[in-house]
């Protein structure tokens, strides 16, 4: 089973007066087949977060912890951007993040993966020929197919136009379902954290993570049913009471 | 309403494809009108003025030299001094090459970059005659000389956009790398190779050009064969025939070189980029 787990951790960026506090004090358990959206303001920190915990970025003080069984893990990464190698194939980018590229395990695992995301026949393309919301899907099927039992995702969907977006939703809820991984999820998006989540953490400015709101709403959940409309307002309504909106 | 895909393949292009595939046609046409034109009237032109204008002792006409070229050619002494210049070309520049693209990488290093960056800039500014001279002077008709010359006249060129390839690393796809524990010799493979290699291609295109001259140069001064020391000769003997068709034998394959070996290779190395352009 996976596990996150961060102790008072805290960085910030720059040197003497130029020093930008990017999170502060921050404490978070996360364990087993969740869902968990982080949500706050700009530049609340949200991406740092997940850049310390993916290890691109180092603390500045505390741990971060991510293990898998006990055992250090490398966690899948969907980034804002798709962030794929124009110069490779969709497939070969796949590869690239596979343990042993050379492998008929990994070829074949990365073509289920492609199918999952229903883009299974344009392994071939590179990614300059595809659009923007099947790049956002190949940068899926990549996260997915290391078969992390952590996920990030960063704003994934927010570069794309809602329909999009809204079908891009319901096959990563299926993919959650189906694979029982543990997800960090960051949007500004507070429909979208009330319609994929258990958990929704709220970060303020400054770093702080100031809320840790459950949300215990039978799956699958659209937009359109009272029950969500009404946790999405109960959600909204925090933010005002925390005076996040004002910002 | 479904048609299916042997449908789309009879169907005959439409009257606008029809019209643009024309246009393209003429297009490319007229191009090669207007190039071979211009061949035409540089070489009638060149083929009055000698013997007209300049006695033809003094300036051979494009007849003469057709007849001059399958003489050297048959001497042997064509290919020698091609193959002589080349390898010249491939050891200088070779060298320098390598050594671009280490300094290049380590301009990444701030001290470093600072006492590299006045050297790049008289590397850059100085003619390759200055090199050439000085080769000479201290070794005489030795390799050393030459190899200082070509290396010093194409090693800016080289350093200048590896540098600048390197400030450029696409810093995203590396933080992906990192966030999914790639192995550091597969980044170097797959990031920052393809990324460097556009401006390894100008480096190679350009250093290249560049050691070409200098080297002929290098052999006017200071050797005993190459097509430079060639002309030296033909010129000092007042073979004038002779000595164009070895300018005109130049000109001709570093045309060649250019159209048919870098730019084909460019085409072949970037393909991904074509295939962005078409999308
Ligand atoms: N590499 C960096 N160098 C300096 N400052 C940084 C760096 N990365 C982030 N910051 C600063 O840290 C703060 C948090 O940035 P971060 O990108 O984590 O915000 P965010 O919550 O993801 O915002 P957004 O919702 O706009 O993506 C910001 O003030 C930002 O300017
Ligand atoms: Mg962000």
């Amino acid at each position: 089973m996976a596990k996150i787990a961060v102790r008072d951790l805290r960085k910030e960026f720059g040197v003497g007066d130029e020093r930008v506090v990017a999170l502060e004090n921050v404490n978070l358990h996360v364990e087993g087949h969740v869902f968990v959206s982080v949500v706050g303001p700009s530049g609340c920190g949200k991406s740092t977060l997940l850049n310390i915990l993916s290890g691109i970025e180092t603390p500045s003080s505390g741990t971060v912890e991510i293990t898998q069984d006990e055992e250090d893990a490398h966690p899948g990464y969907v980034f804002q951007s798709s962030r794929l190698l124009p110069w490779r194939t969709v497939m070969d980018n796949l590869l690239f993040v596979q343990r042993n590229p050379s492998s008929k395990e990994a070829r074949e695992r990365c073509q289920r993966y492609l199918d999952m995301v229903h883009l299974g026949d344009k392994g071939d393309k590179y990614p300059g020929e595809l659009s923007g919301g099947m790049q956002q899907r190949v940068g899926i099927a990549r996260a997915f197919c290391i078969e992390p039992d952590v996920l990030f995702m960063d704003e994934p969907f927010s570069h794309l136009d809602a329909i999009t977006a809204r079908s891009l939703r319901r096959q990563l809820h299926e993919m959650w379902v189906e694979t029982k991984k543990t997800v960090l999820f960051v949007t500004h998006d507070v429909g979208e954290a009330v319609e994929l989540s258990n958990r929704i953490m709220v970060f303020a400015q400054g770093g702080r993570l100031i809320d840790d709101i459950t949300v215990d709403l039978p799956f699958p959940r659209d937009p359109s049913q009272d029950e969500v409309a009404v946790a999405k307002a109960h959600v909204l309504r925090k933010f005002e009471e925390l005076d996040l909106v004002a910002t | 309403m479904a048609t299916t895909l042997e449908e789309q393949h009879l169907r005959a292009p439409s009257a606008e494809e029809q019209r643009l595939r024309a246009q393209q046609r003429r297009e490319t046409q007229r191009r090669w009108f207007w190039r071979i034109a211009g061949y035409v009237t540089v070489l009638g032109v060149w083929e009055l003025v000698s013997g007209w204008v300049l006695a033809e002792s003094l300036l051979p006409g494009p007849t003469r030299i057709v007849r001059t070229f399958p003489e050297i050619v048959n001497s042997g002494r064509f290919f020698l001094s091609f193959g002589a210049t080349l390898t010249r070309i491939g050891i200088g520049f070779g060298l320098a090459f390598i050594g671009g693209a280490v300094v290049g990488m380590l301009a990444q290093s701030r001290w470093f970059s600072n006492f590299f960056r006045d050297a790049v800039t008289i590397g850059l500014t100085s003619p390759g005659l200055i090199w050439a001279l000085m080769g000479l002077v201290i070794w005489g008709f030795k390799p050393q000389g030459w190899i200082f010359a070509i290396f010093l006249a194409t090693f800016a060129i080289v350093t200048v956009n590896v540098a600048e390839g390197i400030r450029a690393l696409p810093k995203d796809l590396l933080d992906m790398a990192k966030a999914f524990g790639t192995p550091t010799l597969r980044r170097q493979r797959e990031i920052v190779i393809p990324h460097l290699a556009p401006y390894l291609f100008t480096a190679l295109r350009f250093g290249f050009s560049n050691g070409w001259k200098i080297t002929v140069l290098t052999e006017v001064f200071s050797s005993n064969k190459g097509i430079g020391f060639e002309m030296r000769v033909s010129s000092q003997l007042f073979q004038l025939d002779v000595f164009f068709t070895w300018v005109l034998s130049f000109f001709v394959f570093a045309l060649i070189l250019e159209k048919l070996i870098l730019q084909k290779a460019e085409r072949r190395f970037f393909r991904w980029r074509e295939d962005v352009s078409v999308a």
